[in-house]
C-alpha cells in the first residue's frame, strides 16, 4: 500500500533524540571578596582540582567549560577576576557584556557577605539587564566556623531573583551543580551568543546601543 | 554594501594589528581540484610584513566576518612573486594575476575594475619593501592563519574571539567549534553506531515518449521481499518541444503515479524526493517506518545537453541522510551516438562537479561526500569493433563476455576514465538496447543499430552488497528495456546512549585542548615600586614577561574602561605590545618622569604615583600590574601664589597642606602673603646677581642636569649651604623653575592681550601694571635684574634681543590645555617675535615709575 506522505517541514526533524552539536557560548565572570574562592571553584569545576594554598589572582584569569544538556551544549567562557580591594574599579572591564555572573562569599566570612551584596547590588546597576546571577556561599565544608546563615543568604537570595546555593571548591560540593543551575537558566535562543556576528572591539567602538550593555 | 563596509567585514576577521590594506571581491581562483568560484583576495600588513590572503566566503557581499574563512595564505618574501596576464582580446578585460610564494602557486581570474590598480600597487609595494631588507621577517603572526591541523584551528579561534578590551564574544568560534564537534565525532562514528541491513531497490529505465500504458509490476514488484527503499530513473519521459524548452510536462505525474501504483504491495511507502530535469525523473521511496529516520532530503539537477546546459541530457540526484548514513541516488542521461564516448566521461565528470547540495549553515555537499552513491540511467555507452550482426549473433547464443569486452563502458571504467571508485555487478542479461518498440526484436530501421546495454547501474561505498542485477524484458513499450538491481546495504544507526558519552568526551577533550592552548605567560613582577621619585629625574624599573605556553602570545597593554589611554601621563611602558615566541622572554621597561604637568597635578592632589596597567594576552587572561611610588614635593610646579605662601622650604610643609594651598591658590591672591616674590626665584636670582653677572655666555650655555637637580633639593629642603653647582646650572634651575610653574607669570588670559599690545610700550606697561600683585612683582623683579645683567653685556656676551626671545616664551607660555590650531610655521615665528617684543620694552626702557607706583 501507499501513503503519499506529508509535506513536512523537513529542517525542524532530528533524528530520534539523538544529542544535538548547536554550542551556545556564554560569558560568565566571578565576583567576590578575595579569598572567598573563586579561582578554586573555577579550578575544582574546570580541572576537578583543589589546592590548599591557591595564589590570589592578580588580574582576570580566563578558562573555558563546556557542559552537555539534554538539548544544547553550553560552552561556557569564564573570566575568574581579581578579589582585592585595589582592583575593584577594573571589574566591569570583565562584567560588561558577560551573560552570567557567580557572586562569591565565605560562609565563615560575613565581611564577605556584605561584599558579596554590594557586588550583585553593582551588577544590578551597571551589567546587561538580562544577566543571570547566582550567589554562592563557599567553603560550605567549614561548617563549624559558620558566620552566615544559609537561611539568610537564601532570603536575601530570593528577594533579589539570584540562583543560590552553598559550594566547597574542596569537597566539590555544589560545584557543577551551581553552573548547571546558570546553564540551565540561561536563554538558549538561536543567537545566544550576545550580538552574534558583532564584534566589539573596545567601549570607545561600542555605543551603549548594542545589546549587551546596559 | 558598499566597498568599505566590505573591508570593514574583511578587517574584522584580522586582529586589529593586522590591517587590510587592500581586498579585490571577485576574484575566482583557478585551482584544478577546486570549482572555479568566487573568492577574496586581501592583503594584510602587520609591522612592516605583508601577505596575500585568498578567503572563501559563505555568502556574497560578506556580511559578517564569520562568513569567510582563510583558504590560502602567501606570505610576501623574497620568494613571492607576482605575475599579471591579461587577454586583450577579452571584451570583458578579464586579468589573470598569477601569484607565488614559498613553492605554491596559484592563478586568480579577476575582472578588470579600478580597485584592482590599487590592489596591484599595494602588493608590488610591498614586493619592493620586502626585497630591500637585509633580513627575511619571519611572519609569525601567520602562523595561526596557516594551520591545517586542529590544534592550530583551534588557536586560531582562541585569537580571533576575545581581541577585544571587552572580551565580547561572538559566534565565529562557536561556529568552527560546532564543525570541529562534527568531525571528531565522526572520526569516532563506529564507537556509537551498529549497523543494519537495509534493501535497496535501483530501477532505470529509458520509456522513449511513452506514457505508463502497461503495468510496472514485473519491473518493480518481483522480489522475495519488499525493499526498504525504491530509487527509480526515467530517461526521454517526454521528447516534446515544450518539454525540453520549457521543462513542462503532465508525463511526470503519470509515471510517478504508476510507480507508487506498482511499488510492492506488501509493504507501504512514502515519498522521500522526486526531481525532474525535463526527461530525467528520479523517485526515492522508502518504507512508511524509516520516514522518521530521513533526514536532509536535497535534490539538485545539471543539464549537459547543447551549450552545456540544455536538460536534454545531464543527471538529476537525490541526497539524504538515513539514521548516520548519507546516501546519494544519481539518475543520469549522457550524450548519446556511438562514437561520443569521450563525450559520455566528460557528462559524468561534469555532473559530478557541478552537482550541488546546498544546505543552510553548512558546507555545500557534492556527490561524492556520501558514504553510498547509487548511480543508474541510460548511460549511452555503445559496444565497438563488432558489427550489429555478430553482436546480435552472440548475444542471441547468451555469449555475453566476447561483447561486454568491446563496451566502452566496461573499457571506460577499466582505464579510470570514468566512474573510476564505482562498481558494476556482472551483467548477465541481453543488451537492453535497440528493440522495435512493443516487440523483443532487435531494432529493424534502416539504422540496424548494434545492440547496446545502454542502461546501467553502478554504485559506490562499503558494505553494499548487489543482489541482483537485470533487466525486464516483457515491459517493451520502448526501444530500451528497463533494468533493475537490488543492494543489501549496512546502515549505521546510532546508538544513543553510546552517542552521549561519546559526544560528552569529545567536548571533554576539546575543552582541555583549548583550556591548554590558552597563551600562558610568566611576569616576574606585578607590583612595582619606584619608591621615592623627584621632579624630572627618570627612573626605570624592568618586568620580564616569559611565554611558558605552547603558541606565540601576543600582548598589549590595554586601555581601562573609560580612559583615553593605557596609562598614566608620567609613565612610559616599552614595548607596550609586542608577540613572544613560546619559551622567550620579553622585557618591558616601565619609566617614571615627573615633568612640570604631572608635577602641577601631583602638588594639587589631582594625580598620585599610583596606577594599575592592564597587561592583556591576545586569547587569554588579563594581569594587573601595579605602579607605585612616592613623589618627593618640590617647589617646581607649584604656583606663585603658593610659593609666596610658604615660610618654609617645600620638604618641611606636610602634604595635605600643599594639596590644600594649591587647592585654593585662586583665593590667596591676599596681601597677608609672606613674600613679596617666592623665595626660590629670591635666591636662584640673588646668586647670579652676586656671583654672576660676570659669567660669559651667561643663560646660553646649558647646567649639568645633575647640579640641576642638586640645587632643586637645596631650595627643597632649605639647606643652610651655599648653593650647589655652577652659575650656568644656577641660571637653568632659575629658567626650569620660571617654566614650571602651574601658571605663566603672565596668566594664558592675557597672552592674546599682550601680543596685540607687544608693540606698544605704554599698552604694555598699563597690562603689567594691572598684574595680579605677585606676578607683577615677579615680573619687574626680573626685568629689573635682566636689566642689571645686560649692563655686563661686554662680560657674559648678552644682548637684550636674545634675552627678550629667552624670556618672552617663559613670561608668556602657550597654554598647553588649549588645543592650538594647526600653525604654520610663519604664524608661530610671529608670535614668537611679538612674545619677545613685549618684554624687549621692560629690558631696555626704564620701569621704575612701574616699581614705585606699587
Ligand atoms: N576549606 C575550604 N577552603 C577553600 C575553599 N575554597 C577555597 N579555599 C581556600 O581559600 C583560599 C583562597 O581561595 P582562592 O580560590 O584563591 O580565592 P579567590 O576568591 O580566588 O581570591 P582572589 O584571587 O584573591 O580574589 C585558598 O587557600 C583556598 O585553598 C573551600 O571550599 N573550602
Ligand atoms: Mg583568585
Amino acid at each position: 500500500m501507499i501513503s503519499i506522505a506529508m509535506a513536512t517541514n523537513r529542517s525542524a526533524q532530528r533524528p530520534n533524540g539523538a544529542p544535538q552539536t548547536k554550542v551556545c557560548q556564554f560569558k560568565l565572570v566571578l565576583l567576590g571578596e578575595s579569598a572567598v574562592g573563586k579561582s578554586s571553584l573555577v579550578l575544582r569545576f574546570v580541572k576537578g582540582q583543589f589546592h590548599e594554598y591557591q595564589e590570589s589572582t592578580i588580574g582576570a584569569a580566563f578558562l573555558t567549560q563546556t557542559l552537555c544538556l539534554d538539548d544544547t551544549t553550553v560552552k561556557f567562557e569564564i573570566w575568574d577576576t581579581a578579589g582585592q580591594e585595589r582592583y575593584h574599579s577594573l571589574a566591569p572591564m570583565y562584567y560588561r557584556g558577560a551573560q552570567a555572573a557567580i557572586v562569591v562569599y565565605d560562609i565563615t566570612n560575613q565581611d564577605t557577605f556584605g561584599r558579596a551584596k554590594n557586588w550583585v547590588k553593582e551588577l544590578q546597576r551597571q551589567a546587561s539587564p538580562s544577566i543571570v546571577i547566582a550567589l554562592a556561599g563557599n567553603k560550605s565544608d567549614l561548617a563549624a566556623k559558620r558566620m552566615v546563615e544559609f537561611e539568610e543568604a537564601q532570603a536575601y537570595a530570593d528577594e533579589n531573583g539570584l540562583l543560590f546555593m552553598e559550594t566547597s571548591a574542596k569537597t566539590a560540593m555544589n560545584v557543577n551543580d551551581i553552573f548547571l543551575a546558570i546553564a540551565n537558566k540561561l536563554p538558549k535562543s538561536e543567537v545566544s551568543t550576545g550580538g552574534a556576528g558583532t564584534r566589539v572591539l573596545n567601549d570607545a567602538d561600542a555605543p551603549r546601543a548594542s545589546s549587551c550593555c546596559k | 554594501m558598499n566597498h568599505e563596509e566590505i573591508k570593514a567585514v574583511v578587517q574584522e576577521k584580522f586582529l586589529s594589528s593586522e590591517k587590510v590594506t587592500a581586498f579585490l571581491c571577485d576574484a575566482k581562483v583557478l585551482h584544478p581540484d577546486w570549482v572555479k568560484k568566487e573568492r577574496l583576495l586581501a592583503i594584510v600588513e602587520y609591522g612592516d610584513e605583508k601577505a596575500v590572503f585568498c578567503l572563501f566566503t559563505s555568502c556574497y557581499p560578506p556580511k559578517s566576518f564569520t562568513d569567510l574563512s582563510v583558504e590560502i595564505v602567501l606570505p610576501v618574501d623574497n620568494t613571492f612573486k607576482c605575475e599579471i596576464d591579461n587577454k586583450p582580446s577579452d571584451p570583458e578585460a578579464i586579468l589573470y594575476l598569477n601569484l607565488q610564494s614559498r613553492n605554491n602557486k596559484f592563478k586568480f581570474e579577476i575582472q578588470m575594475t579600478p580597485r584592482v590598480d590599487n590592489f596591484v600597487d599595494d602588493l608590488f609595494r610591498g614586493i619592493e619593501a620586502v626585497n630591500k631588507l637585509q633580513l627575511q621577517p619571519e611572519f609569525l603572526w601567520l602562523k595561526k592563519y596557516n594551520g591545517k591541523n586542529e590544534d592550530d584551528i583551534l588557536a586560531h579561534t582562541m585569537v580571533a574571539p576575545r581581541g577585544g578590551v571587552t572580551h565580547m564574544q561572538n559566534s565565529a568560534p562557536v561556529a568552527i567549534r560546532e564543525s570541529l564537534i562534527k568531525r571528531k565525532m565522526s572520526d569516532k562514528e563506529n564507537d556509537y553506531t551498529f549497523t543494519k541491513k537495509f534493501t535497496v531497490f535501483c530501477g532505470t529505465w529509458n520509456v522513449n515518449d511513452k506514457s505508463p500504458v502497461i503495468p510496472l509490476k514485473g519491473w518493480l514488484s518481483v522480489d522475495k521481499e519488499p525493499p526498504d527503499i525504491y530509487a527509480i530513473g526515467f530517461q526521454e519521459l517526454d521528447l516534446s518541444k515544450e518539454t525540453f524548452l520549457f521543462d513542462q510536462t503532465a508525463r511526470e505525474d503519470e509515471w510517478y503515479n504508476a510507480v507508487l501504483n506498482y511499488v510492492d504491495r506488501r509493504a507501504k511507502y512514502v515519498k522521500v524526493e522526486k526531481v525532474r530535469l525535463v526527461g530525467m525523473l528520479l523517485i526515492v521511496l522508502i518504507k512508511e517506518k524509516h520516514f522518521s529516520h530521513v533526514r536532509n532530503v536535497i535534490c539538485d539537477t545539471v543539464g549537459t545537453g547543447i551549450m552545456g546546459k540544455m536538460g536534454n541530457k545531464g543527471g538529476v540526484s537525490i541526497r539524504l541522510d538515513l539514521h548516520n548514513t548519507s546516501i546519494c541516488f544519481v539518475n543520469s542521461h549522457l550524450a548519446a551516438h556511438v562514437e561520443e564516448y569521450e563525450r559520455r566521461n566528460q557528462d559524468f565528470r561534469d555532473i559530478c562537479n557541478r552537482t550541488r547540495f546546498i544546505q543552510t549553515n553548512q558546507q555545500p555537499k557534492g556527490i561524492k561526500d556520501h558514504d553510498h552513491i547509487y548511480w543508474l540511467g541510460d548511460l549511452n555507452y555503445r559496444i565497438t569493433e563488432l558489427d550489429p550482426q555478430t553482436v546480435r549473433k552472440l548475444v542471441s547464443e547468451n555469449n555475453f563476455l566476447p561483447v561486454l569486452e568491446r563496451d566502452q563502458l566496461k573499457q571506460q571504467h577499466k582505464n579510470g576514465y570514468v566512474f573510476s571508485g564505482y562498481t558494476e555487478g556482472p551483467i548477465t542479461f541481453k543488451p537492453t538496447y535497440k528493440y522495435d518498440p512493443g516487440t523483443d526484436n532487435w531494432d529493424s530501421s534502416e539504422k540496424n543499430r548494434a545492440p547496446a546495454w545502454c542502461d546501467r547501474i553502478f554504485w559506490k561505498g562499503n558494505n553494499i552488497m548487489q543482489l541482483a542485477y537485470r533487466s525486464h524484458p516483457p515491459l517493451n513499450i520502448s526501444d530500451h528495456k528497463p533494468v533493475s538491481a537490488i543492494f543489501v546495504s549496512e546502515i549505521k544507526i546510532i546508538d544513543e546512549e553510546k552517542y552521549r558519552k561519546v559526544y560528552e568526551e569529545v567536548i571533554k577533550q576539546l575543552d582541555k585542548l583549548e583550556n591548554e592552548l590558552i597563551p600562558q605567560v610568566k611576569v616576574d613582577i606585578t607590583d612595582i615600586d619606584f619608591g621615592t621619585v623627584k621632579y624630572l629625574e627618570l627612573q626605570v624599573r624592568t618586568i620580564t614577561i616569559k611565554n611558558t605556553g605552547k603558541l606565540p602570545v601576543e600582548f598589549e597593554f590595554i586601555k581601562k574602561l573609560d580612559e583615553a589611554s593605557f596609562c598614566k601621563e608620567w609613565l612610559i611602558v616599552e614595548p607596550y605590545k609586542k608577540c613572544i615566541c613560546a619559551d622567550e622572554t620579553c622585557e618591558i621597561q616601565l619609566k617614571v618622569l615627573i615633568n612640570k604637568t604631572s608635577a602641577c597635578k601631583m602638588n594639587a592632589g589631582i594625580d598620585k604615583l599610583y596606577d594599575i596597567l592592564v597587561l592583556h594576552l591576545y586569547g587569554g587572561k588579563d594581569i594587573f600590574i601595579t605602579v607605585n611610588g612616592t613623589y618627593e614635593r618640590s617647589c617646581f610646579g607649584c604656583s606663585i601664589e603658593v610659593l609666596v605662601n610658604l615660610n618654609k622650604p617645600v620638604r618641611e610643609i606636610p602634604v595635605g597642606k600643599l594639596i590644600e594651598l594649591e587647592s585654593k591658590r585662586d583665593q590667596c591672591i591676599s596681601n597677608h602673603s609672606t613674600y613679596s616674590i617666592p623665595k626660590e626665584i629670591w635666591f636662584l636670582v640673588d646668586h647670579i646677581y652676586l656671583h654672576g653677572l660676570k659669567e660669559p655666555n651667561l643663560f646660553e650655555q646649558p647646567g649639568l642636569h645633575s647640579e640641576v637637580l642638586q640645587i632643586r633639593d637645596w631650595l627643597d629642603t632649605g639647606s643652610i649651604d651655599p648653593i650647589p653647582g655652577s652659575i650656568h646650572s644656577v641660571a637653568e634651575a632659575l629658567l626650569l623653575l620660571l617654566e614650571s610653574t602651574a601658571d605663566p607669570i603672565i596668566p594664558y588670559n592675557l597672552q592674546s592681550v599682550c601680543l596685540r599690545a607687544s608693540a606698544n610700550y605704554l599698552q604694555c606697561k598699563q597690562i603689567i601694571m594691572e598684574l595680579p600683585e605677585f606676578r607683577k612683582n615677579v615680573f619687574l623683579y626680573l626685568c629689573e635684574f635682566l636689566q642689571e645683567a645686560l649692563q655686563h653685556s661686554a662680560e657674559n656676551g648678552l644682548d637684550s634681543k636674545t634675552l627678550s626671545t629667552l624670556f618672552g616664551a617663559i613670561f608668556l607660555r602657550d597654554n598647553p590645555n588649549v588645543i592650538q590650531e594647526p600653525q604654520s610655521r610663519i604664524n608661530k615665528q610671529v608670535i614668537d617675535k611679538k612674545k619677545a617684543h613685549f618684554v624687549y620694552h621692560f629690558l631696555t626702557n626704564d620701569h621704575s615709575d612701574l616699581i614705585f607706583a606699587r
